[in-house]
């Protein structure tokens, strides 16, 4: 369960903030509330990112053999597609008008 | 190193090749127990070879019909004005033709493919629950088949496939066209959880040693996710569906704004099932290119570790993106602006996949054989729909184009590419699995050319029609709008298309004939283990998988297989079995008995069909019988699964003794109930959704709830009844106990439940919320409805496990039957007491 | 040329719409680039000599076809069509002049509104505009959802029960602009077009001085009036100043003006006109109006002439 975790980790991040943003906008519809909680998820779904790859990078280094590997390689990349993908995210908050 | 997940040492798959001559009875008891009935009894069977034939045919049969109705409507439109359909037929058509693909072609076609390929693919003997497959395929035969046939009678839904109120409420589709939706899709979807069960335990839990996450065919990856994917998304039709029939049937306003519903809260609903089932198609069809262009490269696919993240971001990102077909519903800009960055988003790892495809036939010695060139042509299909899938997922170009024919062409593009053509693919590379000759490689490359050429000819001009103004789902078009010389291009590009088909048809007439030990045999040189020497028992004995390509690496696999050399050479216990492995690194865990041939799933399933469809045309006793009659049939088959057998450890080869009988939360049955708890749970977080959601949209229609007092019986209920199910469990493990007593533990946990529901349904009774009057009286009512399902549910399962425990089928100290009640009256009382609490916190307007 | 070019959406007349089509363009040429480079790329996976092949065949490519590649294009994409839509989304003004239009099966009910949001003039199917302003529609439905469209002026937005949503749409030249709903609503869907005329200032004040002029003034009975009651028209239709106020169908105050009948699907002459009261059921199958095959010839060509003349 935990190798599930840490190797569908980035992904999870994703979701958790895509949903917390959602949230956001919906119940504050028009409100500058709206974009400053989805600002503070971002945040933390940056900084959770950060760690998760920090993290399983570290295990991949010390992995006891391929399998090992292969799994926080990918939950690494992971990690990183979901840091991508969550920048993205947050590009409504600062497109110009 | 070695590095083990379960405590099973690897180094004892050195022993494997074994050496020295197996038993000659051995081989003979393995075919006799896996041997199926033949004549008329052949329907009762229940091995992956057949159920996943028919399965196959059946899904091919809705493309043939669902193109037909599409070569109708390209008639209609070719020219402007025309009187070819008239227009309640062409709607009833494009309905029927957008419903048939992607609920009883699409989803059904990859999950087919599954059933009949998976347990081949990971030398398993047949998927975790064959039962369950054939239940699957029989509701889906008979539900689907009925369903087609009403557009011959003229009650076809015509409220397109999307089905939005208040178009398909009862006040402007009075007809039971609509029931005919909700109810027969409503159905299928039943199946297709079924399905999605199915091929989730059997992805992680049987596949074949040694063959660890890093080394399944990417079509079992694919299919993973395929099916997590329907588990998570299909709950929401699930829950859509049911509100527009309560709608419909007892005037339950939902989605009628006149009391406080939102027309809104049926398109989150249906999209938030709906955009992700466009990656349920896709990712199948991705996963069948991966494995193919490698296979037929002779090559190891590159990046395979990216597809497989690839696969796993798309499952996820899908879930974010189902407000892109809200653009112009006036949602606000903030909330449109996340769908569409997630929109972007999405494309990307559709991006990686293709330059893998890519590298792989750069790295390979592609061959230009007819499955390649559907491979080839389907990625170039696919890159182009998924272009101008970027294009409207930036908002304002969709604002544009939305509900036009470029969306049309878009999605054609999409699914074609993505999954028609590698489904193609698949049916010529693996034909010789199953039929004694191969199909024409000339002919084939005809087809394929007719299919390429007809789709580019009919879909590429169709972004021009909509950038000329031509909405969808228009049955007819003025003249002088210069639409009538791209429809007729069109057109002729779809009979082109259709031509190809019917060729694919003579060749699959002139050169098809079903075998099980005669086949064509590896035509393609793939590298995987479906290639194996195989019979109605999949294979001989179970091999190590040490690479992803076992068939190239070790040119002896086969023989040695077919020798019996690995696990399982025959059968331990005399019944039909198979090897239970763990789900990361595919290690040896246990042998599982599986059932076999059985009538009583293809009578629950006829009897599921018939109590939908009885219901639809409102014979509303004979549904009722139908409904009732099925619940016997199920236990019944279910009765004769999960008996523990006298041998309590089995040598499974080379001296390897593996239990017979494991309990608890690494068997495949605890994983398939708690995988169904997750689409239940699914179906009530929709209802808490839906609940919000109205709540917010109209909250001057609400009123105050019922004080929290009425909360404490309704907890204690609920919370007793939990209470009671855990000490039932804990019971059972202590031997000392009377043989009776964990049982009436149970029994009472369920009686429990039920009072903790019933006070709730007096307390909102007595409170006087009237379900016909608004939005939040309907959700109410419908979350208690759902409940109360739970509750039945409850209610019969506790007496079947009693009648198990009154002749000795439970036993103890663990037993799977009796987890799996337990862990569902934990779930039932969880839910019932989440809805009691959240129907009360919201505060009243009125 | 190409028959039918350029398509409406790539000739926009006004800016809601010139906008995005430029970004239409944009789009377009990324596409074009990307499956050239997609296809140049297979081309050479397929045919290529063994060198390049090789040097396509590893994760490299996947890297940087797949992930660097894309990710800077549709970074640079999303953030042109995010910042768009709110441009395009901007809040209104509140000083413009507002239309309610709303959608039923299978016309347009058309109200223009004053100051204090009032409906002033009641039209249908027709909407008049003066050039060079932007016009705030409040879009709303009487039924079903349906999809307000005119592709030269904007793009989308859909009508949908119990909801109003704003759509702002503007001309930059005098002309008549075609549309069309957009969102499946049942039976005809296909017929439910409207037009979309753009006036000078000038004559769109001396239009609307004369409508809101007719709206209050009181006509003299005819023969054409009398069968119009007679017939049973004015239960389901209003003519201002006379006793016709049915309100299920189109107002027919301005029918003789219009370009049109049938919601944008007929030229608007005294031969359309007699044909679609006679039997318009066979024009539009499925439409609410029934058919009046029992009026004789004559009194269709009264009608006929007494609608011409309401303008």
């Amino acid at each position: 369960m935990r190798r599930w975790l840490l190797m569908l980790g980035g992904l999870l991040v994703w979701a958790a903030h895509f949903f917390a943003v959602y949230a956001a906008a919906s119940i504050f519809p028009g409100d500058p509330a709206a974009e400053s909680l989805a600002l503070v998820a971002t945040l933390a779904a940056i900084g959770a990112n950060g760690i998760l790859l920090w993290w399983t990078l570290g295990r991949k280094r010390t992995a006891a053999d391929g399998f090992d590997e292969w799994t926080w390689r990918v939950g690494a990349i992971g990690a990183g597609l979901s840091l991508l993908a969550v920048l993205w995210q947050g590009m409504p908050l600062i497109a110009s008008t | 190193m070695s590095v083990s997940e379960t405590g099973f040492d690897p180094e004892l798959y050195k022993r494997f090749p074994t050496t020295g001559e197996r038993p000659p009875e051995e081989f003979e008891r393995l075919k006799r127990a896996w041997a199926a009935p033949s004549g008329i009894a052949r329907l009762t069977a229940v091995n992956n070879n057949f159920v996943g034939l028919w399965y196959v045919s059946t899904a091919f049969l809705f493309f043939i019909l669902a193109g037909g109705l599409a070569l109708l409507m390209r008639t209609q439109l070719a020219l402007p004005l025309t009187g070819f359909l008239s227009q309640e037929t062409y709607n009833q058509v494009f309905t029927m033709h957008g419903t048939v693909m992607m609920f009883l072609f699409a989803v059904p076609m990859m999950e087919a493919i599954g059933v009949m390929l998976l347990p081949q693919m990971l030398a398993a003997r047949d998927l975790p629950f064959p039962r369950l497959s054939a239940y699957a395929f029989w509701a889906y035969f008979v539900g689907g088949l009925c369903f087609f046939a009403s557009i011959f009678v003229g009650l076809a839904p015509d409220g397109g496939w999307f089905m939005y109120p208040p178009l398909t409420s009862t006040t402007f589709s009075p007809g039971i066209n609509a029931d005919m939706w909700l109810l027969g899709i409503g159905f299928i979807e039943i199946s297709a959880i079924a399905g999605a069960i199915e091929i989730l335990v059997g992805v992680l839990k049987t596949r074949a040693p040694g063959m660890t996450l890093a080394r399944m065919p990417m079509f079992a990856w694919a299919m993973l996710v395929f099916a997590g994917m329907i588990v998570i998304a299909f709950p929401a039709i699930i829950l859509g569906t049911l509100l527009l029939e309560l709608e419909r049937a007892l005037n339950w306003p939902f989605f009628d704004a006149t009391r406080g519903g939102d027309p809104l809260l049926w398109q989150h609903l249906f999209w938030f099932f709906g955009h992700p089932e466009v990656y349920i198609i896709f990712l199948p069809g991705a996963g069948l290119i991966s494995m193919l262009i490698a296979n037929l490269s002779r090559t190891g696919l590159v990046g395979y570790h990216l597809v497989v993240l690839a696969l796993l971001a798309t499952s996820f990102i899908s879930f974010g993106v189902w407000a892109h077909h809200m653009f112009t519903t006036g949602m606000p800009t903030l909330s449109i602006s996340f769908f569409s960055a997630a929109s972007v988003a999405v494309s990307l790892p559709a991006g990686v996949q293709v330059f893998s495809w890519i590298a792989t036939l750069a790295s390979g010695k592609p061959q230009f054989n007819t499955p390649t060139l559907f491979l080839v042509g389907g990625l170039v299909i696919f890159v182009m729909g998924g272009l101008t899938g970027v294009m409207i997922g930036l908002i304002p170009f969709d604002w544009q184009v939305h509900d036009t024919h470029f969306i049309v062409a878009h999605f054609h593009y999409v699914l074609i590419g993505g999954a028609v053509f590698p489904v193609f693919a698949a049916f010529y590379y693996w034909m010789g699995m199953t039929s004694r000759r191969p199909l024409s490689e000339r002919l084939g490359k005809w087809v394929f050319w007719l299919m390429f050429a007809g789709m580019h000819i009919t879909f590429l001009v169709m972004h021009l029609t909509g950038f000329m103004g031509m909405p969808r789902r228009v049955y007819t078009y003025l003249p002088n709008l210069y639409w009538e010389w791209p429809n007729l291009v069109s057109t002729a590009g779809a009979y082109i298309f259709g031509l190809g088909i019917l060729l694919f048809l003579f060749d699959l007439a002139r050169n098809f004939r079903f075998s099980i030990d005669d086949q064509a045999g590896n035509s393609y040189g793939g590298g995987t283990l479906e290639w194996l020497p195989n019979g109605l028992y999949n294979t001989r004995s179970i091999p190590i998988v040490h690479s992803r390509e076992p068939l190239w690496d070790d040119p002896r696999l086969g023989d040695d297989v077919e020798q019996g050399r690995y696990f399982l050479p025959g059968t331990a216990t005399g019944l039909r079995e198979t090897l239970i492995t763990s789900p990361l690194r595919a290690e040896p865990q246990y042998v599982q008995i599986m059932p076999g041939p059985s009538v009583w799933p293809l009578l629950a399933a006829v009897f599921t069909a018939g109590f939908f469809l009885l219901l639809t045309v409102q014979a509303y006793t004979p549904a009722i019988v139908c409904g009732i009659l099925t619940i016997p049939s199920v236990m019944r088959w279910l009765w004769e699964t999960d008996r523990p057998v006298p041998q309590e450890t089995v040598d499974v080869g080379a001296g390897i003794c593996l239990p017979t009988y494991v309990t608890g939360p690494s068997t495949h049955g605890w994983w398939a109930i708690v995988i169904l708890l997750v689409v239940l749970g699914m179906v009530f977080l929709m209802e808490i959704f839906s609940y919000f959601f109205l709540f917010g949209i109209h909250t001057s229609y609400w009123t105050a709830p019922p004080g929290f007092v009425s909360l404490l019986p309704v907890l204690a209920g609920y919370g007793g009844g939990a209470g009671l199910a855990l000490l039932g469990r804990h019971l059972l493990a202590r031997e000392g106990s009377t043989v009776w007593s964990p049982t009436t533990q149970l029994l009472l946990a369920a009686g429990a439940i039920g009072f903790g529901f019933a006070v709730d349904l007096l307390s909102w009774r007595e409170h006087g919320l009237d379900p016909t009057l608004s939005a939040q009286g309907a959700i109410v009512y419908a979350m208690l409805g759902w409940q109360g399902l739970m509750v039945a549910l409850a209610i019969l399962m506790a007496p079947y496990l009693a009648a198990r425990t009154s002749v000795g089928l439970v036993t103890r100290p663990h037993n799977t039957t009796f987890d799996v009640v337990t862990l569902f009256l934990l779930y039932a009382a969880a839910q019932g007491a989440m809805a009691a609490v959240v129907t009360r916190i919201t505060p009243g307007a009125v | 040329m190409l028959e039918g070019w350029p398509p409406p959406v790539f000739d926009p007349a006004g800016p809601y719409a010139t906008s995005i089509t430029l970004l239409a363009w944009v789009l377009l040429a990324m596409s074009a680039v990307v499956l050239l480079v997609v296809l140049a790329a297979l081309y050479v996976a397929l045919f290529g000599n063994p060198r390049l092949r090789s040097r396509l065949g590893g994760t490299a490519v996947v890297w940087i076809g797949g992930i660097a590649f894309p990710v800077v294009v549709l970074t640079l994409l999303l953030f042109y069509g995010l910042s768009l839509t709110r441009n395009l989304s901007a809040p209104l003004h509140g000083d413009e002049m507002r239309v309610r239009v709303t959608g039923e099966m299978w016309w347009w009910r058309i109200a223009y509104l004053d100051g204090g949001g009032r409906p002033v003039v009641h039209d249908a199917n027709e909407l008049h505009i003066p050039v060079g302003r932007a016009v705030v529609l409040e879009l709303e439905s009487a039924d079903v959802i349906h999809s307000f469209w005119v592709p030269r002026l904007s793009g989308k937005l859909d009508m949908i029960p119990g909801r109003r949503n704003l759509m702002r749409i503007q001309a930059d030249e005098p002309g008549i602009f075609g549309g069309q709903c957009a969102e499946y609503c049942g039976g005809p869907h296909a017929l439910m077009g409207f037009r979309v005329t753009a006036h000078r200032p000038e004559d769109y004040a001396r239009l609307m001085e004369a409508r809101i002029a007719r709206e209050s003034a009181v006509m003299s009975s005819s023969r054409g009036a009398r069968l119009f009651h007679d017939a049973g028209c004015a239960a389901c239709h209003r003519i201002a100043g006379t006793d016709a106020n049915g309100l299920a169908g189109p107002d027919l105050t301005h029918v003789g003006s219009r370009r049109t009948l049938g919601a944008g699907i007929l030229p608007n002459n005294r031969g359309t006109m007699m044909g679609w009261i006679g039997n318009s059921q066979a024009i539009k199958p499925g439409n609410r109006m029934p058919p009046y095959t029992v009026l004789s010839g004559d009194d269709l060509t009264a009608l006929a002439a007494y609608l011409e003349a309401q303008r």
